[in-house]
Order: C-alpha cells, then sequence, then structure tokens
C-alpha cells in the first residue's frame, strides 16, 4: 500500500488552528506589552497584570462570575439528575411532554431566552441582580444536565435497580447505591458544562441583572463599547493558561487511574 | 400432597397490564427444594409469573402465598427470594468481590440503621434489630466460598466487565445465593451463552440446586433444558397454565395438541374417535389405549417421530412414499406422504428417497386429546423486553 | 453586592413549592413499595414552568398587546412597516400630513441582512470545516486527537475576550494595518464593516461546524471505505458516494448549531461592526433596552422563533434520525 499523503492535511490543519490561535497568541503578547498601543512594542512588564489585580470592578466580577458558575452547576446538577431519573422511569407520553419542556430552551436562542427571562422579571417586579442571574443560569444549564444524564441511565441495564431491590436494598439505598454510582459519568458530564456554560454565558446573563452586579462577560462587554483595555489581555491570558493547567491535570489524571 | 410441604402457592393470580391480559387466573404450587420450570413461548406470562413472585409486580388480582403468609404486597426488598435475572445485571462500578456482597452489605446497613432507631427512639425493629451486624471477615469468608462453588476462586478483584458472559453468570448466580435464599427465581439465565456452555451449565446448576437444597423456579423456552433440569415443568401459553407434571409425564402424556408440539417434535393430526380404544385417522382406523371420549367424537393425534415404526409396504398400517430425507446425526428425518398427510419419522436406519414403506404405530404410542380451539401457538411480542 | 433580597411573596412562593415537593414524595410513599421515582422529576418541572413556560406566555402576551394592555397585532405590522406608529399618528391629524406617512423597512431589512450574513457564515463555516474534520478524522492521521483537543482549548476562553483579540488585529492602528504602513502600503479599513462582523462570527462559530461532522466521520467504519474500493471506487468516488453521504447528520446538525446563533448574535456586530451593522439580534435588544418597546420587541422575538422552529423543522425532516452527535 502507498504511503498516503498527509503533508497538505496536516498544512490545511496547521492554517485553521493558525487562524484560531493567532488573535489569542498576540492578545497574550500585547499582556506583556510595557505601553497602551496595540501596535509598538514598548519592552516587556507586568504591568496591566498589576493593574488588573488591583482592579476592584474586574475582580469583583470575576467573585461573581465563579460564585454563579459553582452556584448554579450545583443546584442545576443535584435538579437535572433528579429530574432524568424521574423522565426515565416516567410512562412514554409524559416522558415525551417533559422532553419537550426539556428541549425548548436549548432550542431558543439565548437572545429570546434572556428576554424572556427579563419580561418575566420585570413583569413579577423581581430586582435583577444576582440572584435572577443564578436563577437563569439555573435554568439554561439543568436541561444540559439531563441530557448528559439520560443516555447513562438508558445504558444501564434495565435489571440494576430490581437486581439492588431484590438482594434487599431499599429503593433509596439502591438509588444511592447502584443508580446514581452507575449514571455519575454523566452526572459529572452534566456538572462541568454547566460550569463552563456558565462561565461563558453573556447574552442571558446580560438581560437578566443590573449594571450594579457584573459577571465577567458583561464586565468585558460594557468595557469593550469604550475601548479596550490591556488589562483585559492580562485577564485572557490569566484565564487561558488556567483553563490550559487545568485541562492538562484533568487528563494526567484521568491517565492515571486508566493506567 | 400435604399442605405443609407447599413453599409458595399462587392463588387466582391475574394480571393485566393497559386491558390486555397476561396472566389468566393462575394457579400454582411450589414445594420445597423442588426445581421448577415454567416453559412457554415468549409472551405466554412466564416471565411476568416470575416477576410477581419475585415483587417486581403485583398482580391484578389473586394472591401469593410463601410458607402460608400472603406476601403479595410484600416488595422484593422484603423477600426471602433471590433473583437470577435474564442479562445477569451485574453492577458495573462494583468488582466481583463487591457485587458478590451487596446482599450481605445491605444486610449490615439495615441492622446499623435499626439498632440506630432503637438507640434513638427506643424501638425496636422486628425483623432486623436481634441479628449482629457481620464483620469484614465473615462476609470475606461468604464471598470466597460462593466464589468457589461458582468455580470462580481468585477473580474477586476483577471488574465484571472483563468477565466472559459464562462467568458473568456464574457471578450472578453467587450474588444470588450469598443471601441464603429459600428460592432462587432464575430468568431465561442461560440465553445468552452458546449451546455448549449452556449444557454445562444446565448440568452444573441442576448439581447446585440438589449440593444447596433450595427451591429453584426457573424460567426458560427452551423444552430440552426444562426437561433435563426439572423436578415439574409447568407449560404456559397466552397467560394460562396448559399443563403441571414431571418432565417424563409431560413428554408422554402432553395434555393437549399445544403442548405435544412445544415439547419435542410430533405429528399433530386431525382424528375421529370412533369407540374406546379405537382412533381413525389418515382414512385408517388404529387401535389405541385410551378411552372415555365417547363415539364419533372429532379428536387430536399426537405420535411423535420416533414412535412411528418403519414396516415392509405389505405389514404396515399404512402405506406413504418417503418426501424427503435429512440426516441429523443420531438419526435420519423422514417425511413421509401418506396420501393424506404428512408424516415426520425419525429412525436410524435410512429409507430411499421415492420408495413406499409402510407405517406402523403401537397403540400405546398414540396419543388423544380434545382438539383445542387454536392449534396452532402464535408468537408474540418478547414480554421481558 | 449579591443582593438577595427578593420580595416577601417571592420567598413565600419557594416555601410553597418546597411544601409540594415535599408533600408529594410523602403522599407517593406507596406502603412498602417506596417513592414513585416518577416524582423525582416535580421540581424540576415547577422550575421549567416558572422559568420557562410562563416567560414564553410573557412573550407572547406583551407581542400581542400595546402599551394599555389591550389586544392588537400593531406590533406585527410595526415589523412589516417599522414607522408604523409615526404613519397612525399622521393619518389620525389631518389630511396635509398624509404626505409624510412612508413605509419603513428597517425591521425587514434587518433581518434579510442578518440571514444573509447568517448564510454566508454558515457557507464559510461548512467549506472551511468540512475539509479539516475530514482531515482530523483520517484515520493515518495519528495527531487527530491531540488536533480535537486544539480546536477545544479556544472555546474554553470567554468568547467575548476572543472577538476583542480580533479587535487588536483589525483596527486602525493594530498589527495589520502596522504592518502594511511598515511595507510602505496605506492603512486600510477593516474594523467597523460587513467583513469584519462576517469574520468575527466564522471565527466563533468555526468549532461547532468542525466537532458534529468530526464526530459522525470518525464513527464511519473504516471497512466502508474499504468496501467501496473494493467493489472499484476511487479515492474521490468513495468520498462522493459512501463518506459524504453517510456524514450528512454531522453536516446537518453543524449547519443547525452555526446558523441559530448566527441569526440572533447580537455582541459580534456591536464590537466588530460598530454601530455601521445591524443584526437582528441588535435590533431585539435596543427595542427592549433602548427604546423600552416590549410589545414590539416582543413581537419580532416571536417572529424569530417563528423563523428558527421553521428551519429546525425543515433540518429535521433532512435528518429524521437526528443522528447527527453534538459536541455535548
Amino acid at each position: 500500500m502507498k504511503k498516503p499523503h498527509l503533508w497538505y492535511k496536516k498544512l490545511y490543519l496547521g492554517l485553521i488552528l493558525l487562524f484560531l490561535y493567532m488573535p489569542i497568541v498576540v492578545m497574550m503578547f500585547l499582556s506583556f506589552n510595557a505601553g497602551k498601543s496595540r501596535a509598538k512594542w514598548e519592552g516587556f512588564s507586568f504591568r496591566w497584570y498589576s493593574e488588573l489585580f488591583q482592579d476592584r470592578g474586574i475582580m469583583q466580577a470575576l467573585q461573581v462570575t465563579i460564585l454563579v458558575a459553582v452556584i448554579a452547576a450545583v443546584v442545576a446538577t443535584i435538579l437535572g439528575t433528579l429530574a432524568a431519573i424521574g423522565i426515565y422511569s416516567m410512562k412514554k407520553r409524559p416522558q415525551a411532554w417533559m422532553m419537550t419542556i426539556t428541549n425548548i430552551p436549548m432550542t431558543m436562542p439565548d437572545i429570546v431566552t434572556g428576554i424572556s427571562l427579563m419580561l418575566l422579571f420585570l413583569f413579577t417586579k423581581v430586582e435583577r441582580g444576582f440572584v435572577t442571574m443564578v436563577m437563569a443560569h439555573i435554568t439554561f444549564n439543568t436541561p444540559y444536565v439531563i441530557l448528559s444524564v439520560m443516555p447513562k441511565l438508558k445504558q444501564m441495564n434495565k435489571h440494576s435497580y430490581e437486581a439492588a431491590l431484590d438482594l434487599g436494598a431499599s429503593p433509596f439505598y439502591a438509588l444511592t447505591h447502584v443508580i446514581i454510582p452507575e449514571v455519575k459519568q454523566g452526572i459529572i458530564t452534566g456538572a462541568m458544562l454547566s460550569f463552563t456554560l456558565s462561565l461563558d454565558d453573556f447574552t442571558i446573563s446580560y438581560f437578566t441583572t443590573s449594571p450594579m452586579v457584573q459577571n465577567l462577560s458583561t464586565l468585558i462587554y460594557s468595557k469593550a463599547r469604550i475601548g479596550i483595555d490591556p488589562t483585559l489581555y492580562a485577564l485572557s491570558t490569566i484565564m487561558f493558561v488556567a483553563l490550559l493547567v487545568l485541562l492538562i491535570i484533568v487528563n494526567r489524571r484521568t491517565a492515571e487511574s486508566k493506567a | 400432597m400435604m399442605e405443609q410441604e407447599h413453599l409458595i402457592d399462587l392463588s387466582n393470580i391475574s394480571k393485566e397490564y393497559d386491558g390486555t391480559t397476561v396472566l389468566n387466573n393462575i394457579n400454582l404450587y411450589v414445594r420445597k427444594k423442588e426445581f421448577v420450570t415454567l416453559l412457554g413461548p415468549s409472551g405466554c406470562g412466564k416471565t411476568t409469573t416470575l416477576r410477581i413472585i419475585g415483587g417486581f409486580e403485583y398482580p391484578t388480582t389473586g394472591t401469593v402465598y410463601f410458607e402460608g403468609q400472603d406476601i403479595t404486597a410484600i416488595p422484593p426488598y422484603k423477600r426471602q427470594v433471590n433473583t437470577v435475572f435474564q442479562k445477569y445485571a451485574l453492577f458495573p462500578h462494583l468488582n466481583v468481590r463487591d457485587n458478590i456482597a451487596f446482599g450481605l452489605n445491605v444486610k449490615n446497613h439495615k441492622i446499623a440503621n435499626a439498632s440506630l432507631k432503637q438507640k434513638l427512639f427506643g424501638k425496636k425493629t422486628a425483623e432486623v434489630s436481634d441479628m449482629k451486624k457481620l464483620s469484614r471477615k465473615e462476609i470475606d469468608k461468604k464471598v470466597d466460598r460462593m466464589l468457589e462453588l461458582v468455580n470462580l476462586k481468585g477473580y474477586g478483584k476483577r471488574s465484571v466487565d472483563q468477565l466472559s458472559g459464562g462467568q458473568q453468570q456464574r457471578i450472578a448466580i453467587a450474588r444470588a445465593l450469598v443471601n441464603e435464599p429459600e428460592v432462587l427465581l432464575l430468568d431465561e439465565p442461560l440465553g445468552a451463552l452458546d449451546l455448549k456452555l449452556r449444557k454445562e451449565m444446565q448440568l452444573e446448576l441442576k448439581s447446585m440446586q440438589q449440593q444447596l437444597g433450595i427451591t429453584f423456579i426457573y424460567v426458560t423456552h427452551d423444552q430440552e433444558e426444562a426437561l433435563t433440569m426439572s423436578d415439574t415443568v409447568v407449560v404456559m401459553r397466552d397467560g394460562n397454565i396448559l399443563q403441571i407434571g414431571d418432565p417424563k409425564r409431560i413428554y408422554d402424556e402432553p395434555a393437549n395438541a399445544f403442548v405435544a408440539d412445544f415439547i419435542g417434535e410430533s405429528n399433530i393430526l386431525r382424528g375421529t374417535m370412533m369407540e374406546d380404544e379405537l382412533v381413525n385417522f389418515c382414512g385408517v382406523n388404529f387401535p389405541c389405549v385410551d378411552s372415555g371420549f365417547g363415539e364419533n367424537v372429532p379428536v387430536d393425534v399426537v405420535i411423535r417421530p420416533e414412535d412411528i415404526m418403519i414396516v415392509g409396504e405389505d405389514i404396515g398400517q399404512l402405506t406413504g412414499t418417503v418426501q424427503s430425507v435429512l440426516f441429523k446425526g443420531v438419526h435420519y428425518e423422514m417425511m413421509i406422504d401418506t396420501g393424506d398427510t404428512v408424516l415426520k419419522v425419525h429412525s436410524t436406519v435410512m429409507q430411499p428417497q421415492g420408495s413406499r414403506v409402510g407405517i406402523s404405530i403401537v397403540p400405546y404410542n398414540i396419543h388423544i386429546m380434545h382438539p383445542m380451539d387454536e392449534a396452532a401457538p402464535e408468537e408474540e411480542a418478547e414480554e421481558s423486553v | 453586592m449579591y443582593n438577595v433580597s427578593l420580595p416577601w411573596w417571592a420567598w413565600v412562593m419557594m416555601g410553597v413549592g418546597l411544601a409540594v415537593f415535599a408533600g408529594l414524595i410523602v403522599l407517593s410513599i406507596r406502603r412498602n413499595h417506596g417513592v414513585k421515582r416518577s416524582l423525582f422529576a416535580s421540581p424540576y418541572t415547577l422550575w421549567m414552568i416558572i422559568f420557562t413556560v410562563v416567560p414564553c406566555i410573557l412573550v407572547a402576551y406583551y407581542a400581542f398587546t400595546d402599551a394599555n394592555g389591550a389586544f392588537t397585532l400593531d406590533n406585527f405590522r410595526h415589523f412589516w412597516d417599522s414607522n408604523h406608529a409615526k404613519n397612525q399618528m399622521y393619518a389620525n391629524m389631518s389630511e396635509e400630513y398624509a404626505s409624510y406617512i412612508t413605509r419603513g423597512t428597517v425591521n425587514v431589512d434587518t433581518l434579510l441582512y442578518s440571514l444573509w450574513m447568517a448564510f454566508l457564515c454558515t457557507l464559510i463555516c461548512l467549506l472551511l470545516g468540512y475539509p479539516a474534520a475530514l482531515f482530523m478524522a483520517d484515520k493515518h492521521m495519528k495527531i487527530g486527537a491531540t488536533i480535537v483537543v486544539l480546536f477545544i482549548i479556544p472555546m474554553w476562553m470567554n468568547f467575548l475576550l476572543r472577538t476583542i483579540a480580533w479587535m487588536s488585529l483589525l483596527e486602525d492602528n493594530g498589527l495589520i494595518n502596522t504592518f502594511l504602513k511598515w511595507l510602505g502600503f496605506d492603512g486600510v479599513q477593516l474594523m467597523y464593516n460587513s467583513s469584519a462582523v462576517l469574520l468575527g462570527m466564522v471565527y466563533n462559530f468555526l468549532p461547532f461546524m468542525v466537532f458534529p461532522i468530526y464526530t459522525s466521520l470518525s464513527k464511519l467504519d473504516p471497512k466502508l471505505g474499504e468496501a467501496a474500493q473494493d467493489l472499484g471506487c476511487n479515492e474521490w468516488r468513495t468520498f462522493t458516494r459512501v463518506t459524504a453521504p453517510l456524514s450528512l447528520p454531522g453536516v446537518i446538525s453543524g449547519i443547525t448549531m452555526v446558523f441559530m446563533p448566527s441569526v440572533t448574535t447580537f455582541f459580534i456586530p456591536r464590537i466588530l461592526g460598530g454601530g455601521n451593522t445591524m443584526m437582528f439580534g441588535d435590533l431585539i435588544e435596543s427595542k427592549f433596552l433602548t427604546e423600552g418597546n416590549w410589545n414590539v420587541g416582543s413581537a419580532l422575538s416571536m417572529i424569530m422563533m417563528v423563523l428558527i422552529l421553521l428551519s429546525l423543522g425543515i433540518l429535521r425532516k433532512a435528518d429524521p434520525e437526528g443522528e447527527g452527535g453534538g459536541i455535548a
């Protein structure tokens, strides 16, 4: 068999990756620039990093972002896991209904979800802020948890639960010692997905919070409209490196646990 | 049969799902240390019967008794019955040892809870509070003994996905038996194994049952399996019990054409009972041993293929032409056209295709039964999906 | 900062919700048989009714009422004629104002522009993404899995930051223009036009095209290709006759995942398009937040939803089994 030509495929993929990474690399580079210029290199410095850590607005937004993501992920995971188990053991018709409701927020464009939630809060005169943002995030996260747990439930041997009961386990014991461990992977995936979706969300947060409580996305948006500030570059660089490190750690861990 | 001997009694059990009747008023008892097989085509209600005994389904009407006590509404986890599930249902997140120990750990957990309740509220929970928790060592010992019983010593630390189908099957049995149940329910446990392994496991299961002296209730659609292993075979169809009896009786004296057809191969012919001990089929009168049907009554006549003797054309009760010959290993299977009908005949001597032969049947090999309303068993959708 | 003060009735409602759930659980404990598991979904059901179903009803309510809450279809007329309110006012004043009545086409133009941009974006993503997915799924490509990870990593960065990163490249005194000037060319206006917006969209949504296609391609049995070659297909024919049709579910899922957010994006045109380009998402946002006209805004949202449901329906038809896997 002749050796397949791979070089042009590699070249193509390389170019696509260059397109994806070029702005990120440029931004990381500029975050160490001493001057404010985006074109002229004025020497290496950590100036923007120290400014970043002194910027109370950004620090607070970071805190809000992480707190919202954690709370929303935890609540959505509990709510979604319970719901998935419930929906799974429903009869056909209610099951189909529940899945339709679950699909609504996933097919709705973010902007419509955001606006409809904003209308809900305005209509009920609930002041928009931290709590409303958390509620909105729970709302769009939970369906993703359900969709990650559901396939695992379906993969499970149908008789697993009965086998546990047969061996003397109460329904609660069977739930905590058999069903949940068996779908654990789906629950973890759902939780991670929720967390990252929350971190990344802009549109829905934008409509469901007040200017007083901002997460990183809404803060960046308001800053970007005024003009970019290299502190944002520094922030991006830190976030990028942090995620990269996290990814490597997670990969190492899974590699070790498999070995 | 003495009443005390009954371990399980199903009395007038019916089960309906959304208007369709799955079990139609069945009555059945199981004695201690008996090996009972529920046999029938898929959709006959055998798995539902087993699930009612296990506590996974509740009958629409009727009562389940265990040692004379009504357990109809008792949930599975409070029954002294354990099940080996169709596709084993081993817990994939636990290794072999923890799978087997599951029931024992559950028991410990219950005892701990009960003693906690007793401490907190001073209440005594009758079933478990007098029992002592098993120590880690005791559990290990029991699990080891089970692994030995199923010939899987040294497999304890393995993950269940690493095991072959046959090994998983043994673990499933061990997991159920470690709880020392009074009754073991087995739902087509050998269905997923290949033929050779299945035969081996049949013998092993049977000897395990005799060795441990516990009751087995076994569900299968494989008639050979049922005949090999059971003390009692219960033949079911469309939610009804057609016949209960020991394997020999079921084979030799099938209650109707369906049982005859389902258990082993048979020729089922429409005939007429002329008088006691004389039946007419294929236009010929045959002497038989049955009586009491009345005169000129339409009946079903069942003859096993191995019971038909091929004799010289001149001395046969019937004559026919050999239509086809198949070599089946031990015997030849020949289809013989008598003009009226085509008979299936098993014989160790081959007759060439196209040759004329005589046919003779010994009176006690002719089984007469009342005609069934619908002779052909219809295949229904898999009941236990 | 964390304002957790909710109106009193919100707390009451939460309490009632929890109590109802607890009550359902208690009620459903069948003697001896434990809790009916289907009830585990009840908190979620309650949550989704309050936060998904009711808000959707609210959008519909505002879309079909005027500022005073009376039923009206004017909001939809506003869509076809964005001067509708003004025109009605002129019509009511006197004859001489009739000449001022002109039909406003802003909304329809914006919608068409958005659809056109989304279409272009989807097309470019498909053209760029399909080969990329195909090469990644190539069984000879040993680094395929690594490249998948490399595609995912940028997505983990906040997409606003990623978009802002482009600004530093495209600006008048950004890197590209500086480079051009250094070479002796005149600077080019790269930002604040449709091309910049399109670039930003492609950049952000390309991975959504690549992943589903990659998933469906890598699921293909390599023996299929071998079978086709065995039956006399050359590499190109194998691709057009076997690989391409079988990757169709992935392509459809990719198109959905790129087209939907493209139509509705409002951040990218804001940042990279400046004020010069208006997309449908911007229009809705400005109706709500700038003009404070909830009724018209709701009507526009509904129109967008209908459009999206229609296109989803069409795409579902093309992929009835819904096999195209997403990234999730």
